[in-house]
């Protein structure tokens, strides 16, 4: 029996076009959202959840950390999942549909999954696309997004933070060649996503010179896939006589950039700073916080969010629920700071970015869903009650959120009131 | 090592020794603001006649060295860096395994041991004094039951010419 809200609901909003829109949480689900739009929590106290995916039919599937997928389905219509499945295992980050296939990766492979029409958990095991990717812990997320060419782009993160040899993260930290390294780490690698066993070997080499993406999404009006890039660490650690405690909570840049065929982002020679638009050596690489970076051989980016606020899924929005300017926007999840320690952390928050007529971002951004961690001043990523990690647009236009912290999904719906 | 490394190595360690000055009388002041220049002195000459002695230089080697990846409450990042609060390591009575890790950083655990997304960073350009100081400090305020015994730069001095884990 339909529970009295969507009872009342449905007379309230008989003849609206919006009779379909489940009602919010009274407290939008603990989130401070932009005025006419309100949040509900869809599903709560999960595992620490990574990205996320809608089917057609509404059905939501979310990876973990550690564990299996989620299937959650909302079978009487209140917006609140009643049906909750984990199915797999091995947990990872990235996921996607395509068609009748669910896709998805662990730190170590990519795999697909059949869906059976109809129902939310799939019949069968999991084929395997790209097997043993290299992981070695550190950066380990391998996330990925078709291509306009119906291609997989599979990202491959660097473990290190700055190629500072052994002493990598630490006082005196110096930089070491590259270039093997970077054959294997750090860049986004092409597969056929139909063919079964691939290896990395096997991939074709689209991107370098990144030191962890965990950001990819097609422009659904360009075609273009879209990075964003997590900015390295521990600039006052590596080397205090030339950064303080404020340069490294403002350095560098997570950086955003459009994926083009060989490109390269300058990782780990350089980093960029945000406040003052400048792409400088990394002190491993004989920087000073001064030197600037040879100009035109890194392509700028297109947005420079402040530092450390750790980037996670992006979401183009193709609905027409929210107002128009969101229309071809994208939608980013900061999943939020641990090394601007002693200043406060950062991040927390989903953020809008608009794309202009030519497709390509503004430069700017705005807080779309905020109060994620439930504190103003946060000092710990511990302390922040969640951390928002997966977005994802549901066939009626609603966004959805996932959360690291403590297993919750919110849905973002915009009544105009 | 190339010319450039070594020149660069010099320059570290000229770095090094301005920001080493005498100790100031910082007893009883609040404690340390961050660096660069309120990092510890060189502590090597001086010995220490307790414990809290000794941990009070260790609170300002925590801050600058270990509380960026562990953070300030020692409570760590979830899937990045564990929380060192009780942890068995820093709580067992025997430090010898505590500063192997300090020492060399999460290059000396196996593979399998590895349980965190991060590497934790070799501390070894401090000083056995140093290390002796922040390893006090951090069984005084982190161990599972506070150990009071001080960990002494003879100590570390072990686990230095030792290559990898204690037996
Ligand atoms: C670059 C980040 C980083 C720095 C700096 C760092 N650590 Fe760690 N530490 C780690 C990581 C990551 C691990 C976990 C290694 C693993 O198990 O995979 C760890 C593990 C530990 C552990 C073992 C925890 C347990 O689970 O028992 C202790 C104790 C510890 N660190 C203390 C320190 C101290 C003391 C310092 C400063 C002298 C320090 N760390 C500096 C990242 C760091």
């Amino acid at each position: 029996m339909p529970k009295l809200p969507v009872l009342l609901a449905s007379l309230l909003f008989a003849t609206s076009a919006r009779a379909v829109l489940p009602i919010p949480d009274a407290d939008n689900g603990g989130l401070i959202l932009p005025p006419g739009f309100h949040a509900l929590v869809v599903a709560d106290k999960l595992k620490p959840l990574r990205g996320m995916t809608v089917a057609p039919n509404g059905d939501i599937y979310v990876k973990t950390r550690e564990a299996g997928i989620y299937g959650l389905r909302d079978t009487d219509g209140d917006g609140r999942a009643d049906l909750v499945k984990e199915f797999g295992s091995g947990g990872g980050t990235g996921i996607a549909l395509r068609g009748e296939w669910l896709y998805h990766s662990t730190d170590d492979h990519v795999f697909r999954y059949k869906l059976t029409p109809g129902e939310l958990v799939p019949a069968g095991p999991p084929e395997r696309i790209v097997r043993d990717l290299p992981n070695r812990h550190q950066h380990s997320a391998k996330v990925f997004a078709f291509g306009a060419d119906g291609q997989l782009y599979v990202g491959t993160g660097s473990p290190s933070n700055a190629y500072g040899g052994k002493k990598d993260r630490a006082l005196g930290a110096t930089g070491e060649d590259p270039t093997e390294f970077l054959k294997t780490y750090g860049g986004y690698w092409r597969y056929d996503p139909g063919k079964l066993e691939q290896t990395q070997a096997d991939g074709y080499h689209f991107s370098t010179g990144h030191r962890h993406s965990t950001t990819i999404a097609l422009n659904p009006v360009s075609q273009q896939l879209f990075i964003a890039i997590h900015g390295r660490d521990q600039l006052s650690t590596v080397a205090p006589q030339f950064y303080n405690d404020d340069d490294n909570a403002e350095n560098p840049a997570e950086v955003f950039h459009v994926l083009t065929d060989g490109a390269n982002f300058g990782w780990p020679f350089t980093y960029y700073d945000p406040r003052r638009h400048l792409r400088l050596l990394n002190p491993e690489f004989g920087g000073d916080g001064k030197k600037l970076a040879e100009p035109g051989k890194f392509p700028e980016p297109l947005i420079a969010f402040p530092a450390h606020m750790s980037p996670m899924q992006l979401a183009f929005y193709t609905g027409t629920q929210f107002p128009a300017k969101y229309l071809n926007g994208a939608f980013l999840a900061f999943q939020g700071s641990w090394n601007r320690a002693p200043k406060p952390q950062k991040g927390y928050q989903v953020v809008f970015i608009p794309f202009n007529a030519q497709n390509m971002p503004t430069g700017d951004y705005e807080t779309f869903a905020d109060n994620f961690a439930g504190k103003k001043v946060i000092a710990s990523p511990g302390d922040a009650t969640h951390r928002p990690h997966g977005v994802a647009v549901g066939p009626d236009g609603s966004l959805y959120i996932s959360d690291f912290q403590a297993g919750r999904v919110w849905r973002i719906i915009y009544t105009d009131q | 090592m190339t010319v450039r490394v070594l020149a660069l190595l010099a320059l570290l360690a000229a770095l090094a020794a301005c920001a080493r000055r005498e100790p100031a009388a910082t007893a009883s002041a609040k404690p340390a603001a961050p660096l660069p220049d309120d990092l510890p002195s060189d502590l090597s000459a001086k010995t220490f006649a307790t414990a809290e002695a000794l941990a009070k230089e260790g609170a300002a080697l925590f801050t600058q060295n270990c509380a960026t990846c562990h953070m300030a409450d020692g409570g760590g990042v979830p899937y990045l860096q564990p929380s060192i609060k009780g942890s068995a390591g820093i709580s067992n009575p025997d430090p010898q395994l505590f500063l192997s890790l300090i020492l060399r950083g999460s290059a000396v655990l196996d593979e399998g041991a590895k349980a965190y997304e991060n590497d934790m960073a070799p501390q070894d350009h401090l000083s056995d004094t140093e290390i002796a100081a922040v390893a006090t400090y951090v069984r005084q305020r982190f161990a599972a039951q506070p150990i009071t015994k001080p960990v002494t730069p003879a100590d570390v001095a072990i686990a230095r010419a030792r290559p990898g884990l204690p037996p």
